[in-house]
């Protein structure tokens, strides 16, 4: 009854903000038996989907506007586009297709790091154990490492290049098209904002921290 | 502590804007689809991917949650 009422006085933006933010039924039992909160969602897969889909747009959007500043444009989108229905493809279609699967190929990499990656790294290196921010934030950038590594070394050369009839991209992207090795730091530019994004999003802490979100940002706080 | 953390941040960034700064001054650019330096448009990528991650590891710092 206490409660209710002091619900009552506090101002309506913060009674629907406490409305929107209560946890639903089973999820506070997640959120408790876990001892752990996220800066998105209330569960890790929730959180590693919105997470991921964020951190690929993001890249994706960079990639596209890296002729902006002299560097060779990564157009993902098109590149699984070309995949999938060949170079002679209507390219809006091309696009569009291509899109869906790149984004969706970002969520998967993005789940796989949030759930298994993530965890076995703060078991791994004992440094990364404790579930802070930047420690958080050390792991994405790690994994964007390890997805440059993968992108490089085996997807654009293994099946980016027969595409083209061959010789198009080098030995782990040391050429691509017209560009050099430019191509390769190109590259590893476009995973560092993926991994950047994701580990700055994906950051489980300990649920128990003081001092949580709303409290330092001042929301719902006078 | 702190501040020494956020010194080295900084060192990244500042790391990073160098790179850049001599990729994109001292060697040819592209000009259309033609790709320019080799080694300058490296630099660039390089220097970009430092200043990336200087500004995440100070995001990450200075996260609330923490």
């Amino acid at each position: 009854m206490g409660h209710a009422a002091a619900e009552q006085r506090s101002p309506p933006s913060e009674r629907l903000y406490n409305i929107a933010s209560r946890p639903r039924a089973g999820e506070e039992m997640e959120e408790s038996d876990s001892g752990v909160k996220y800066l998105i969602g209330r569960s890790a897969g929730k959180s590693a989907v919105i997470a991921a889909f964020v951190a690929t747009h993001v890249a994706t959007m960079a990639g596209l506007w890296f002729g902006g500043v002299r560097l060779p444009q990564f157009n993902f989108n098109m590149l699984n586009g070309w995949l999938v229905l060949g170079l002679t493809a209507d390219p809006v279609q091309t696009f569009v297709i291509g899109g869906i699967l790149h984004y969706t190929s970002g969520i998967i990499w993005g789940v796989v790091f949030a759930l298994i990656v993530h965890p076995a790294l703060g078991r791994f290196i004992k440094p990364l154990a404790a579930l802070t921010p930047t420690n958080n934030y050390i792991k994405g950038v790690l994994w964007g490492l390890v997805l440059w590594v993968i992108s490089s070394a085996f997807w654009m050369p293994l099946l980016i290049d027969p595409l083209f009839g061959g010789g198009v991209v080098g030995p782990f992207l040391t050429k691509f098209g017209l560009n050099g090795v430019q191509a390769l730091f190109a590259n590893l530019l476009w995973h560092s904002i993926y991994g950047v994004n994701l580990g700055l999003l994906f950051s489980p802490t300990p649920a128990a921290t003081r001092g949580s979100w709303r409290a330092a940002s001042g929301v719902g706080v006078r | 502590m702190a501040s020494r953390t956020l010194l080295v941040y900084a060192g990244l960034f500042l790391l990073g804007l160098v790179l850049l700064a001599v990729g994109a001054l001292t060697q040819p650019y592209r000009v259309g689809a033609t790709p320019g330096s080799e080694v300058g448009e490296s630099l660039v990528a390089i220097g970009l991917t430092f200043v990336i991650l200087g500004i995440g590891y100070f995001l990450a710092w200075a996260n609330p949650t923490q």
